[in-house]
């Protein structure tokens, strides 16, 4: 069996080949393509007039810091609302898989769909969590409307979907943890908190880092919910970069000012994931 | 090892930042937390499966708007047949929703895409298009005798620095509907006006305000009582400003100060503002949804274009008149205008059987065909000759006739109209949820002057 491997050498790299040029062509080159275009004048010269003209934009500005903002808010909420679900679901008892198959549920709705259906549920007019919220006196919420609570309704969409997606993988990395390890916590007179903190979350760490790192790439790139039910609205209070850059892609035909924005947005997620990385390596050590 | 994970992060974020990259040139891509970029959920549908060539039948293209049995697609299915059997040409059309065709069209044609012949363009786009390459020149097709059985605005409307890019489908124009029987049951009626002595907004405001004491006077029964069908859009809303005697845009095309930070527009807002925050306007319905109502018979008064009637969903009576006009200001009615144009993709194979499919539409058989089962507003001359001379056309068809040969305003004339809607779509929207009015619109002067600094450069 080892023999193939050692006469063709090749043969492994000849295997990946398929994939590595579909990633070449449609993943690496993307990314080339677009900083080469962001720093590209309209007769194909080298210029920075179009990172000027961003820079110089208030649009841009306020884009950024709601993108931030977003991000501050959803990577947490998704990443511990996740971990508790999976805590949850991770307990040994009769029928829990039917709990694991509900919270699971929200992800096999289109992002598309599960947000038209909670755009209708936040209705100013006739939606159910305002008619529900009417029956407690409290006066109709402007949830998608009112620039106080449209940033976290979208968080709240995006979550909804988005913890159950990241749940599986936690739940996964619990799977994976020896329960000789709790037994023997246990034995030591460990308390819940003291095995969470000291035990699971340390045992987790390579699944934490995975699941910290690609929710912070899919929420730093989420627009769908914001097209649909927003509009980058009210008064921009929901308008990401991402978003802005789809605008300008799609509505202004703006492709060098898209190129700026996706590469910038590159190079924050390109950052955070870093320093993130940085922050839980040095924790191991 | 460090190397290893940092090998790996980087290959991560690589492959996360190609999405970024791509994933706008992406209508699928559905990841998660919540978790895609790209999940639009547009929508197309051919009308055929048919390839370019089949045998001796010439095939042409036709990318446009207006998906299902109910909208375009089922509505030119027997003009694309007529056409078909009158020249031999078949039409392969492309139905796609409203908003996403702009999307189609921006990828298609910026990637200088030839597999489409003909395009269903927007009036707003045409200057858009033309100065961006995607139209090919019309003025070579189309003889200064055809272009005279326009009127002239619309034609004006499909020629930019100059050049014809666009044939007018129909124009549109705006009335004020209301529901006859709620009115009825409110025991209100409506004053006696005509195209002189026009209903003001005040009137129509305080009407409503009268009717929804009557028929929803807890506010529980979800009533609205004046709204506008394509709310927070330019199209329509602008004309609450022009009836000021606001204007749209700079005359260059290019700047919105001085224009929208004016008094007609901070007046025209705030008098919007107010209706909402009486609860006698909306709030929370968006344009799709807005004229819904109205065709529910949940709505008191709408402005509206002439398809209006024809879309009630319930049996209420519905009454039409001459869009109302500003206290003191009876003589700058205006009505919002403009609709749909055919071009040509300029790197189209067939562009002479794409010029001949466009005659047809715009000024033949096909025309006649569509202004019957459209009944929007003709752009033709004699077509609107026809509804004004013609004692048993419908009244509201005169009214409509007569407000797009008096009253309306043409859109903002602009190259970068995308720009200027989404920037000011998005400020009626704000206004109508309460932002401050004269800092909404300083704000818009400001995003729109950074959007289009790019082009002056």
């Amino acid at each position: 069996m080892g023999g193939i491997y050692i006469k063709n050498k090749w043969l492994p790299y000849l295997l990946i080949l398929p994939t590595i040029i579909l990633i070449c062509v449609f993943k690496i080159y993307p990314i080339f393509d677009s900083i080469i275009q962001g720093f590209s004048s309209s007769d194909s010269g080298f210029t920075l007039d179009n990172y000027k003209l961003l820079f110089a934009d208030k649009t841009f500005w306020n884009s950024l810091k709601v993108t931030l903002k977003f991000n501050l808010i959803i990577i947490p909420v998704q990443i511990i609302v996740a971990f508790i679900m999976a805590m949850f679901v991770n307990v040994k008892v009769r029928g829990i898989e039917i709990f694991r198959t509900v919270f699971y549920l929200p992800f096999c709705i289109s992002l598309t769909i599960s947000t038209v259906i909670w755009q209708m549920m936040l209705n100013v007019n006739n939606g159910v969590v305002n008619s529900m919220l009417g029956v407690l006196g409290i006066k109709p919420i402007g949830f998608l409307i009112d620039k106080k609570w449209a940033l976290l309704s979208i968080v709240l969409i995006s979550s909804w979907r988005g913890c159950a997606y990241w749940m599986m993988f936690i739940l996964a990395g619990l799977k994976g943890v020896d329960s000789a390890v709790y037994e023997a916590a246990k034995i030591d007179g460990s308390g819940f908190f003291n095995t969470l903190f000291r035990v699971t979350i340390p045992m987790l760490k390579n699944t934490l880092l995975f699941v910290l790192v690609a929710n912070t790439t899919a929420n730093f790139l989420l627009f769908a919910p914001m097209q649909i039910a927003t509009d980058g609205g009210p008064q921009g209070s929901t308008n990401v970069l991402m978003y802005e850059a789809y605008k300008s892609a799609f509505k202004y035909s703006n492709r060098p000012r898209q190129a700026c924005l996706v590469t910038i947005l590159l190079v924050i997620v390109m950052t955070v994931c870093v320093v993130q990385n940085k922050l839980m390596t040095e924790k191991e050590a | 090892m460090k190397l290893k994970k940092m090998m790996s992060l980087i290959l991560v974020t690589a492959m996360a930042g190609s999405m970024v990259l791509t994933g706008c040139g992406s209508s699928s891509g559905d990841g998660a937390g919540g978790a895609s970029s790209g999940d639009s959920g547009g929508s197309a549908s051919s009308s055929s499966d048919g390839e370019k060539a089949q045998g001796d039948t010439v095939t042409i293209k036709w990318i446009s708007q207006g998906t299902g049995e109910d909208g375009w697609e089922g509505m030119t299915r027997p003009i694309l047949e007529a056409y078909e059997e009158e020249t031999g040409v078949h039409v392969e059309a492309e139905f796609y929703t409203f908003s996403d065709l702009f999307e189609v069209i921006e990828t298609k044609a910026a990637a200088g895409n030839a597999d489409f012949d003909v395009m269903s363009v927007d009036v707003t786009y045409v200057s858009k298009y033309g100065t961006s390459g995607y139209l090919e020149p019309l003025d070579q097709y189309f003889s200064d005798e055809e272009k005279a059985k326009w009127d002239d605005a619309s034609y004006q409307a499909g020629v930019w620095d100059g050049t014809m890019y666009g044939a007018p489908e129909n124009t549109s124009t705006q009335e004020l509907y209301y529901n006859k029987t709620l009115l009825d049951k409110a025991g209100i009626t409506i004053p006696e006006n005509d195209a002189q002595h026009r209903l003001t907004y005040e009137q129509v405001a305080e009407l409503a305000r009268q009717g929804l004491e009557k028929i929803d006077p807890d506010g529980t029964q979800g009533y609205i009582g004046f709204d506008f069908q394509q709310v927070s859009r330019v199209y329509q809303m602008n004309m609450l400003a022009n009836a000021m005697g606001g204007k749209n845009i700079s005359d260059d095309g290019y700047s919105l100060d001085g224009v929208i930070n004016t008094q007609p527009w901070i007046d025209a807002m705030t008098w919007y503002q107010n209706l909402v925050n009486d609860g006698i306007a909306s709030r929370g319905y968006d344009a799709d949804q807005l004229g819904d109502q109205f065709a529910a018979g949940k709505m008191l008064f709408i402005v509206g274009g002439t398809w209006t009637p024809a879309n009630m969903t319930c049996d209420d009576e519905v009454g039409y008149t001459y869009a109302p006009c500003f206290e003191g200001h009876e003589d700058q009615a205006a009505t919002s205008t403009g609709s749909w144009y055919f071009g040509i993709n300029s790197k189209s194979q067939n562009k002479d059987a794409a010029a001949d499919f466009i005659k047809f539409f715009t000024l033949g058989k096909g025309s006649d065909m569509w202004l019957e089962v459209n009944g929007d507003v003709p752009s033709r001359i004699d077509k609107q000759e026809e509804i004004a001379n013609n004692p048993d056309a419908p009244m509201d068809m005169k009214i409509a006739a007569y407000e797009a040969a008096n009253t309306a305003v043409p859109r903002a004339v602009t190259p970068v109209f995308g720009e200027y809607s989404t920037v000011l779509d998005q400020a009626w929207e704000d206004v109508r949820n309460g932002a401050d009015v004269e800092e909404t619109l300083n704000n818009a002067v400001e995003q729109f002057a950074s959007a289009v600094a790019a082009y002056k450069k």
